[in-house]
């Protein structure tokens, strides 16, 4: 488990920018932390939690693209796409071990540090400022959460795709259009229409 | 300024909300209501507006407080939040940035404050303090959460129904409007399904 770290240095990378965010974080203290964590390689397609079982893991994708999506009437809509250095899983199911509403699957070939909950508990116990770095963590999904439902509800689909195309112009590649739509709750015609109008810029 | 008795109530609450997350102290529970202050608000009195940064949040021991923000000139409510809750523009007090909120009392409120800098304070001064602020963040967190997948998964009728369901006494405390606004629900649509469900 120690040497998780030699396998893959951009590892250390973006778990350090990740964590730097919320505290000043040592070498030592993000080896100790990775300690508790382990890496996940999958391929893709791979369904990490489907509606109804508990989310056991907490991930970071190192490589690779992940999304979250509920199924509502037989029609999925993508809640989140998380690439390199973002962190996903069905929070709710993980936060009170319960069933989860969501699914999770990987869309591309995918390296992650998976982090479980029994070792979650064992590093907020253990790490000291553990219980402070959870908390850092938790306010920071909480507000970016915030945010994106304030953004939702107060943009234009027009304005809401502009704004995701040119911060994320790299997801057009690798994400399916019908899934793009469907995560910035635009309809697939609309979508459409909207990426022909970029194009001729 | 406040009846012994009443504010001996207030304090109750408090404990009784606390032990729903951690266990504390007598000792313990005294040293926290020291880093509070109650305090008490007219109805319609305005707690943070858009542009300010938020210092403190509210556990509310009785009363109505709402959130809302403006899109062009029409309100959307994101929260209602009646006594046993906590409420306060929360993204705003946890980044320091200016609110694009207003938080408002509906009713006349009273209330634990506790600021930010109090709340800085107590989470320095011990662990189990910091866990506490682990675990309320973790609930703020997971209301927030919830009410998004409600949301996503309920019918605009679906959600209406679950409402009602859970919050009889709020179908007489709060203006209509409010209540639709906060379901995202158009208020004609309301007003229809208060009529289907009155009439059953």
């Amino acid at each position: 488990m120690t040497n998780l770290i030699d396998i893959n240095p951009s590892l250390i990378e973006y778990a350090h920018r990740y964590l730097q965010r919320f505290m000043t974080i040592t070498m030592d203290e993000l080896k100790m932390l990775l300690s508790y964590c382990e890496m996940r390689q999958v391929e893709k397609r791979t369904i990490l939690v489907k509606e109804g079982e508990v989310d056991n893991y907490l991930n970071m994708v190192v490589k690779g693209l992940v999304m979250k999506y509920v199924r509502v009437k037989k029609s999925d809509m993508i809640l989140q796409l998380a690439t390199e250095g973002h962190v996903i899983h069905s929070e709710i199911s993980f936060l009170t071990r319960s069933p989860s509403l969501v699914f999770v699957e990987t869309l591309e070939p995918t390296i992650m540090v998976s982090l479980t909950y029994d070792k979650m508990e064992e590093a907020l116990d253990k790490f000291p400022q553990g219980e402070r770095l959870g908390r850092l963590i938790l306010t920071g999904m909480y507000v970016k959460k915030e945010e994106s439902r304030y953004y939702r509800l107060l943009r234009s689909p027009r304005e809401r795709f502009l704004d995701y195309i040119n911060a994320h112009p790299h997801m057009l590649q690798r994400v399916p259009q019908k899934y793009l739509a469907s995560y910035l709750n635009i309809k697939p015609e609309t979508f459409s229409r909207m990426k022909h109008l970029v194009a001729k810029q | 300024m406040y009846r012994m008795e009443y504010l001996r109530s207030m304090i109750n609450d408090l404990l009784t909300f606390l032990n729903r997350f951690i266990k504390v102290s007598g000792e313990e529970f005294a040293e926290l209501i020291a880093w509070t202050e109650p305090c008490q608000f007219a109805k319609k009195t305005l707690l943070t507006k858009p542009g300010d940064v938020e210092v403190h949040m509210y556990f509310i021991t009785s009363g109505l407080v709402r959130k809302y923000f403006l899109k062009k000139d029409q309100e959307i409510i994101t929260h209602i939040v009646k006594e046993g809750g906590i409420l306060g523009a929360g993204e705003s007090f946890l980044t320091g940035e200016p609110s694009k909120y207003f938080v408002e009392t509906l009713e006349p409120t009273t209330a634990f404050a506790i600021s930010k800098q109090k709340v800085e304070e107590m989470y320095r001064s011990s662990k189990k303090w910091e866990k506490l602020g682990r675990i309320m963040t973790t609930q703020y967190f997971l209301v927030q959460e919830m009410r998004l997948m409600d949301n996503i998964r309920y019918s605009t009728r679906e959600r209406f129904v679950k409402f009602m369901k859970e919050n009889t006494d709020l179908i007489q405390r709060v203006p209509q409007k409010y209540l639709a606004s906060y379901l995202n629900i158009k208020p004609e649509t309301f007003s229809r399904l208060k009529h289907l469900m009155n009439a059953k």
